[in-house]
């Protein structure tokens, strides 16, 4: 199976047809080379009555539903999971806690796990909207091997609500060789997001981390629901609008092709461009801005509940989850995991910025995400 | 007998009108009321009265600017492009191949309008035209995420929809009126202009209607093309619904939407009588 | 004239044919050529949640047109020659049902079913263990009001343009009423209701903005299609959009040919 994962040119499958024809290689050799032999079984596989399903360890049904981040897994995980438990995983990408939050409080989402940001739990608790984690079905967790600052917030009233993913900044990435200089503040971004940047220049399509950074370039806390301070944010924001590529949380596609050149980034992220292009550096503000923690949550009536636990069991698997944190390049704030990586990734600049930097980061506060305030700023920007 | 003919209509009419009720009427009430309520305080709705809603519709007008200039002009491209398209097949291309040609303008349809967006994302991005035209020496071109990006996504989204009815007006059209007016020396442009448009007059008024119907409450094109700064009510209405969770601004702007198309629509049909295009039935088949 | 209906169907068709070609890339990204293979085409069918999300839509789309085009049907018999006040709030309610954009219908739908199920749960849960939420009927349900009003409009159409000679003469030769309407009316409005299942059908196929507000955890295809974007596309996403279009066609070709085949042998 390992040769179909890997790409075939078309040069190869010319090659390799040849040597089929000549009958110097085999049939099974050929289809599995160039992929026609995983086509082929599939099909087969789609016809639920041609292949029995098989056994496995635990039944825990078929499907598994998860609500996560852009580009924040690692996609074999959900096929070895898969292999392992025989439930595939459908992955749903969002591109704010809001979004998360509207969804399940409309009702009926049909997610099993998700993944809220350390601010948002709170609320979830108190709309009845998640469940007590049921630490017997997470063997995988030890609560002492994480640092207390990106653990604390899964815990709610006593109760553990929720269990840590990863923990990150948020902060700019940019195409240096676009740019006269690095960047270093979110005066910077906004600045010559006005200028020479115009027109190349993303912002999130989240009103915690745009605004935040808006507040950001006047000085003002990142977490501020100050009426005079929310309007020079808004301000601000209106007036850089037109300089903007996109207002988009999925900003890695126009980064990558060239379309834009500077973006509000999470870290990780911020590590998966540089690390395939060497000429996107990534910085926090020097004034501040975000930093953050996110966990794994058990939604209420989640329809595959059995599949849902055995599935963050599964990830928060330290030998699996340094897997994760390989592939995306998030920090993870397990002490089990970090023993797992390679020395250089903990000592990454982009991942782990310097102590004065760090200091000045704020966790956001549960109070930015109900604010009526910052939502509708928000909502007034983008309709600008 | 005519007692029994009435129930006979009641009993036909039934599930219709018991749908309309549920599923219309109820709904509808209910945005109606809401949109005089309140945000809830984590975000939903909290009953109340106060048309609170209504005054900050002004903080939306760009999205109902860019709906009102965006959707008029997706029309007006799409009948543009459409009418020489469905005049060809019509009146010009041998018949041979009428049908087939005329499936290859739908076909395009049956894939979802998302993964047709999609391609469009490609092809006016960065790596698509923008490149080719760069290399051709035409100059720098920002395509994605602008109103042309935009435009182009509506007109490629609903072209079959014009040309399929302005082709079955103009199919309808007696070819020998136009060669008698060849015969009486009209030059062709004239005959056109005397003949052959005002009979396709009801195919064009039905077109439009139904693109412009659809446009103005379009989401998904402006949403993949116009990378958050092409707003649509449409956006503006998910957004308050799927991420600020203000049910009731919601419910208001939606209330104003349908108010706005019903007077644009009534205008337009107003204004296709005064010019004798209008058929009896409601304009949308 | 030609040459311009060239570059229309090379316009509608450039996209498409993008779609394509990226649909045998080997690699992970739709944008960029990596190689020729097939694989992309059997995860797309080895992927559960395409299978689902296909069904699903095939359900939810079969389902509505069936309905719509059965009350659609009976409605619009019922509205032929029919006047007073109950005929003009009918007219309007078929008018403003097609009018009013989906996107509405989806926000109404939901916020008032939302608002249904929150007061009706608290004493059904106990009750009976069951508990109302957005799914597979709410889904249909919405699909069913717009369709059923296109179905309307069709039939009626052909209603008014069916020569009625017929079913007088039926009624003349002493035919019950029921004979009538199976043996001439039904047949005469086949083809009208058959138009109106088919768009139907398709509408509620290809419907993502109303799914995406009233399907609940249902998710049908669009909704997966548009949740894949986001999540960074594959080229998993050009090999259904291809196949959904090949097996189109392929229908499509049937049919004329079956039809051409029935109009022959008919002479």
């Amino acid at each position: 199976m390992q040769d179909d994962k890997a790409p075939i040119t078309r040069q190869k499958f010319i090659e390799e047809l040849l040597r089929y024809r000549k009958g110097s290689v085999t049939r099974r050799h050929f289809l599995g080379v160039t992929g026609l032999g995983t086509a082929m079984a599939v099909m087969g596989g789609a016809m639920p009555l041609l292949s029995p399903r098989r056994a496995f360890a635990q039944d825990i049904g078929g499907e598994v539903v998860l609500a996560t981040w852009p580009n924040y897994h690692d996609p074999a995980n959900f096929d070895a999971f898969a292999a392992e438990t025989g439930a595939a995983v459908q992955v749903n990408v969002f591109g704010s806690n809001e979004e998360m939050l509207a969804k399940l409080q409309a009702g009926g989402s049909g997610w099993d796990v998700f993944v809220p940001t350390n601010y948002t739990i709170t609320t979830y608790v108190d709309a009845d909207l998640i469940e007590p984690l049921d630490l017997s079905k997470l063997p995988n967790y030890d609560a002492a091997a994480f640092e207390a600052r990106f653990a604390d917030a899964g815990t709610v009233g006593g109760k553990l609500y929720a269990v840590p993913k990863n923990w990150g900044t948020t902060g700019m990435a940019w195409d240096s060789s676009k740019a006269k200089a690095p960047f270093t503040s979110w005066k910077e971004f906004f600045d010559v997001t006005m200028t020479d940047f115009s027109g190349r220049t993303m912002v999130h399509d989240y009103q915690l981390t745009t605004i935040g950074n808006a507040l950001k370039y006047f000085g003002y806390s990142f977490n501020s629901i100050d009426a005079k301070e929310l309007a020079d944010a808004e301000k601000l924001l209106i007036d850089v609008k037109p300089h903007l590529f996109a207002i988009t949380s999925d900003y890695q596609p126009a980064m990558r092709n060239g379309d834009a050149w500077l973006t509000m980034c999470w870290t990780g992220e911020g590590k998966q461009l540089n690390r395939d292009i060497p000429e996107i550096q990534f910085a926090v503000g020097k004034e501040g801005g975000e930093i953050w923690s996110d966990y794994y949550a058990i939604p209420k009536n989640a329809p595959h509940r059995d599949a849902a636990y055995a599935l963050i069991n599964y990830l928060i698997d330290p030998q699996v989850n340094a897997k994760e944190a390989l592939a995306h390049g998030f920090p993870v704030a397990d002490s089990r995991v970090n023993a797992l990586l390679p020395p250089e990734l903990l000592a990454d600049p982009i991942l782990h910025p310097a102590a004065e930097l760090l200091n000045a980061l704020e966790f956001g506060a549960a109070v930015t995400l109900t604010d009526p305030n910052r939502a509708e700023l928000m909502a007034r920007f983008k309709s600008a | 007998m005519a007692i029994s003919r009435h129930k006979a209509r009641l009993l036909l009419l039934g599930p219709a009108g018991l749908w309309y009720a549920a599923l219309l009427v109820l709904p509808l009430a209910v945005v109606l009321v809401y949109s005089f309520g309140e945000r809830a305080a984590a975000g939903g709705y909290a009953p109340a009265f106060t048309l609170a809603q209504y005054a900050n519709l002004g903080s939306r007008w760009a999205a109902f600017k860019n709906t009102l200039v965006l959707a008029p002009a997706g029309t007006l491209a799409a009948l543009l492009i459409a009418y020489p398209l469905a005049y060809f097949l019509a009146v010009r291309v041998n018949p041979k191949w009428r049908t087939a040609l005329l499936v290859l303008v739908i076909v395009p349809f049956w894939t979802s309008i998302l993964i047709r967006s999609y391609a469009w994302i490609y092809l006016l991005g960065g790596r698509g035209i923008p490149t080719l035209l760069a290399d051709l020496g035409l100059g720098d071109w920002r395509l994605i995420n602008t109103p042309f990006a935009v435009l182009v996504g509506i007109v490629y989204g609903y072209l079959p929809l014009m040309v399929f009815p302005v082709y079955v007006s103009l199919e309808k059209l007696d070819k020998r009126l136009l060669e008698a007016a060849a015969d009486l020396g009209a030059p062709p442009w004239r005959s056109f202009l005397q003949v052959t448009l005002p009979l396709s007059l009801p195919g064009v008024a039905t077109g439009s209607m139904l693109v412009f119907i659809l446009l103005m409450g379009e989401y998904l094109i402006p949403q993949m093309l116009g990378g958050g700064k092409v707003f649509f009510v449409g956006n503006a209405l998910v957004d308050l619904f799927l991420q600020s969770r203000n049910w009731a601004f919601g419910s208001a702007m939606s209330v104003t939407l349908v108010a706005t198309m019903l007077v644009v629509v009534t205008l337009y049909m107003r204004f296709l009588k005064r010019i004798g295009a209008a058929r009896d039935d409601i304009g949308v088949m | 004239m030609r040459i311009y209906a060239t570059l229309v169907y090379l316009f509608l068709y450039l996209p498409i044919g993008i779609i394509a070609l990226f649909s045998f890339s080997a690699g992970r990204s739709a944008s960029q050529m990596q190689g020729v293979s097939v694989v992309w085409y059997g995860k797309a069918l080895s992927n559960p949640f395409v299978i689902d999300a296909l069904k699903t839509s095939a359900s939810v789309a079969l389902t509505s047109a069936v309905l719509a085009s059965v009350f659609g049907t009976m409605a619009a018999l019922a509205l032929t020659g029919m006047k007073g006040r109950l005929r003009v709030l009918f007219d309007a309610m078929v008018y403003i049902a097609i009018m009013i954009p989906g996107i509405v219908i989806g926000i109404a739908t939901l916020i008032a079913l939302v608002t249904v199920f929150d007061s009706v749960n608290p004493w059904l849960e106990p009750l009976t263990g069951y508990r109302l939420s957005m799914g597979f009927a709410s889904l249909t349900a919405a699909h069913v009001l717009f369709t059923m009003s296109l179905v309307i409009v069709i039939v009626r159409a052909r209603i008014e343009a069916m020569d009625r000679s017929l079913i007088e003469a039926s009624s003349d030769l002493g035919a019950s009423p029921l004979a009538t309407f199976w043996q001439v009316t039904l047949p005469l409005l086949f083809p009208a209701i058959l138009a109106g299942f088919l768009l139907a059908f398709t509408f509620s196929f290809d419907d993502f903005i109303i799914a995406f507000f009233v399907a609940g955890s249902e998710t049908t295809l669009p909704i997966y299609i548009f949740s894949s974007i986001r999540r960074g596309v594959t080229p998993e996403i050009n090999a259904i959009g291809t196949m959904v279009m090949a097996t189109s066609l392929l229908l499509l070709v049937l049919a004329q040919t079956m039809l051409r085949r029935a109009g022959t042998s008919k002479q």
